[in-house]
């Protein structure tokens, strides 16, 4: 009895901003209720198939098991660094860089350089874009199937033709040192038509006037392209690296049908390194940790690309 | 994971309440249904084949329902069967790859076939006694069954018998023996310059199919290629092996009859069926393809010995998966019965180019006419006598895998046989540790 007393006195002198926040909080929410409502269906569906397989790929990077027929138990960042120290995973990572660099320069350089030359809109040009833009269609898994035919040493569509000019060529797919490269061709000859068509819209947006005055001004097409376009094209070219880089990391869907990671881990990319600890390995902890890492990787690059984008188009 | 849990089954019993009231017939009695998961590990009209056999067991059975799923390679198959398991609802059978029986009973994820052979009032060895010997170690594991065989195979070597007079050799007479073979490949390879147009001989090489050559020529070098009693133990690093890597490594680098890298098998059935390729190891379930496209003459032989003929056998078993309710068990069981009959497994061989696992199906009269008519179908099943199981380990997948790469690295020219079997061997070691440190040095 004694000890409520004095305890009655804080009670009553926080009570009514306690309340006050409350009440400004719930006006608030009852305010906003409908908006919340109306984000219901997709947060459930988020936390359904986005958030809540993320959080399950946390909790399992977490637990291992030590032998077969032992139970998971906990383990911490054992899985992360078990992946760190796993050459075939700095493989992977080295491939993938190779892959990321060796697809995005030539495909964002080619998909520039159509777009230049097929900026103003007429019968022929129209032409050229769709047919650059058919290999976007085309299903990656199809496109691999045909490449894997185009690729077939001795017989194959490339050796034929090719065949007839040096007398020794590579089993494309099957030689360690040239199957990356090889794989390589077929993702900038699919995605070079995609960043084409954000090429052309951001031509679109380079001010007519601004170009119109460098000309009266005398700037020749090098210089009216170093010192307009190029500045111009600047966000496009920020988004677009963004997307091929996450297409580097994603779409491994040739890798799957035409080599499989090999020979001998040469075309081995870090999703399909994924892969096989999960399936092949049946090693959940390991191709969670490493999910874990790409993720991490990829979230770090797009936050600083976007970062960087944002400043200037913010900037003066 | 608590959390996701509850979810699921949230999901689950909605899910299932809303079939309910769907599908109300469903919910009361009827026929048991039951789910088979197939692959089609060749080419697509498998899965033709497939469904023309399940209905005719539907119209043939109206207590139960069976509905063929197509689930992909036997890769996928194993995957998807997996993520069945793990949702809590498992397929009441499944065509599995015959070497991954006892990577999956390690993980207890198989029904042991014992209870039901015995409640049919057989014993396990009349139960077995129905298929060729070399088909049995795959599928009983421990002396029980986990797996009845559905359909198999075997490499052949294949031969353009056109090709072969051409070069004056007699094709009625095929090589029998590495030396023969070398001396075939010698003569069978046609050079312009220094640009070969026409290989001796191709030996495919791509993941799966490399690990069963290097089995094929180790078998038929001596040796074993794996421990068939136990899970735990696998012999890359021995002479055995290493002869048989070096033979392929000298048929490219020293004789050049077969072309460098690692070619996957289609490549080298588009390259034999072009004429690009005079001979090649590929298995038996190519047969039907080379006998729809070859436009020469072709013979199909054993697989030349070294020391002794013996072969690995490929293909697939049916397997009931762990945690099914007795009456989708017992469904099941009548489904695999019939499937692996004599009459059903010979339709089924003469489907698709597979050998029929079931020895009495060579004696149904359609088997004996498909082979007066087709007398190349009938070197697979003579080869069985010195056919042996398929490797299969703990983790057979990367366990294989990390001998394929080394040997893609050898017939690559990046690496000697020697060392890469020593590397091949210690990566192996490594992924079998956990099962070994549970199994065979697991000391009281």
């Amino acid at each position: 009895m004694s000890l409520a007393e004095p305890a009655a006195l804080p009670v009553a002198t926080s009570a009514a901003p306690r309340l006050e926040v409350i009440r400004r909080f719930t006006t608030r929410f009852k305010a906003s209720l409908p908006a919340y409502l109306l984000l219901l269906p997709s947060l459930v569906f988020l936390a359904l198939f986005t958030y809540g397989a993320m959080g399950r790929v946390v909790l399992d990077a977490l637990y291992q098991r030590a032998t077969p027929k032992a139970p998971v138990r906990f383990v911490g960042l054992d899985n992360v660094s078990a992946v760190l120290a796993d050459p075939a995973f700095t493989g992977a990572v080295v491939n993938n860089l190779i892959y990321a660099v060796g697809t995005a320069v030539p495909s964002i350089g080619l998909a520039l350089l159509f777009a230049l030359a097929l900026a103003r809109t007429n019968a022929v040009s129209s032409a050229l874009r769709a047919a650059l833009f058919l290999p976007v269609l085309i299903p990656m898994v199809a496109a691999s199937a045909l490449f894997m035919f185009i690729f077939l040493p001795n017989v194959g569509l490339l050796d034929f033709y090719i065949g007839r000019l040096l007398p020794v060529l590579p089993n494309w797919l099957g030689d360690p040192d040239v199957a990356l490269y090889a794989i390589m061709v077929i993702t900038i000859w699919k995605n070079a038509g995609y960043y084409m068509l954000f090429f052309l819209a951001g031509l679109q947006a380079v001010p007519e006037d601004v170009m119109e005055a460098a000309h009266l001004d005398g700037a020749g097409p090098y210089r009216r392209f170093r010192h307009i376009i190029l500045p111009e094209l600047k966000p496009t070219f920020l988004f677009v690296i963004v997307i091929a880089t996450l297409n580097a990391v994603t779409q491994v869907d040739h890798v799957f049908v035409m080599t499989q990671g090999g020979p001998s881990n040469s075309t081995n990319l870090v999703l399909f390194y994924i892969y096989q600890q999960a399936v092949e390995h049946y090693d959940v902890g390991k191709a969670s940790a490493a999910t874990l890492l790409t993720l991490a990787a990829l979230m770090g690059l797009t936050a600083l690309s976007f970062r960087t984008m944002a400043n200037r188009e913010g900037g003066p | 994971m608590l959390f996701s849990r509850r979810l699921m089954l949230g999901l689950a019993m909605a899910g299932s309440l809303a079939s309910a009231l769907a599908f109300p017939a469903l919910a009361g009695e009827g026929p048991t249904e039951i789910d088979l998961f197939f692959p089609v590990p060749v080419d697509g009209k498998l899965a033709r084949d497939m469904g023309t056999l399940i209905k005719e067991f539907n119209e043939t059975h109206p207590d139960i329902k069976a509905t063929a799923v197509y689930t992909g390679s036997y890769d996928d198959t194993l995957i998807k069967t997996r993520a069945a398991i793990k949702a809590g609802k498992p397929p009441s059978a499944v065509i599995m790859s015959a070497n991954f029986l006892l990577d999956m009973q390690i993980e207890n994820e198989l029904t042991n076939l014992d209870a039901l052979i015995k409640a049919d009032g057989t014993t396990k060895e009349q139960f077995l006694g129905q298929f060729f010997p070399a088909l049995q170690g795959n599928a009983v594991i421990n002396r029980s069954v986990y797996g009845v065989p559905f359909h198999n195979s075997t490499p052949l070597l294949y031969i353009n018998a056109d090709k072969a007079k051409e070069a004056g050799l007699d094709p009625n007479k095929p090589p029998q023996t590495w030396a023969e073979l070398t001396d075939w490949a010698k003569k069978l390879t046609k050079r312009d310059g220094d640009k070969v147009t026409q290989w001796g001989i191709a030996i495919p090489c791509a993941y799966d199919y490399c690990g069963w050559m290097m089995e094929t020529l180790t078998m038929s070098n001596g040796g074993r290629y794996y421990n068939e009693e136990f899970g735990g133990e696998i012999y890359y690093d021995t002479p055995s092996m290493l002869g048989a890597l070096t033979w392929w490594n000298d048929l490219i680098y020293k004789h050049k009859v077969h072309t460098p890298g690692a070619t996957p098998g289609p490549a080298v059935s588009t390259s034999f069926i072009s004429g690009n390729a005079a001979m090649m190891m590929l298995s038996t379930g190519s047969l039907t393809y080379v006998r729809d496209n070859a436009k020469f003459a072709y013979k199909v032989a054993f697989i030349p010995r070294n020391v002794r003929n013996a072969v690995p056998i490929g293909g697939a078993s049916l397997i009931v998966p762990a945690g099914l309710e007795a009456d989708k068990q017992k469904a099941a069981w009548t489904l695999i019965k019939w499937m692996t009959s004599p009459e059903k497994s010979g339709w089924w061989s003469r489907a698709t180019g597979y050998f029929a696992p079931n020895m009495a199906a060579y004696k149904t009269p359609e088997m004996v006419d498909f082979l007066n008519k087709n007398p190349d179908a009938k070197t697979a099943v003579e080869q069985l006598d010195v056919a042996k199981p398929w490797f299969a380990t703990y983790k057979t997948v990367p366990v294989r895998k990390t001998l394929e790469d080394e040997v893609m690295l050898v017939l690559n020219g990046k690496k000697q046989p020697k060392e890469a079997l020593v590397a091949a061997q210690k990566a192996a070691d490594e992924t079998l540790k956990p099962y070994n440190a549970e199994t065979s040095l697991k000391l009281p």
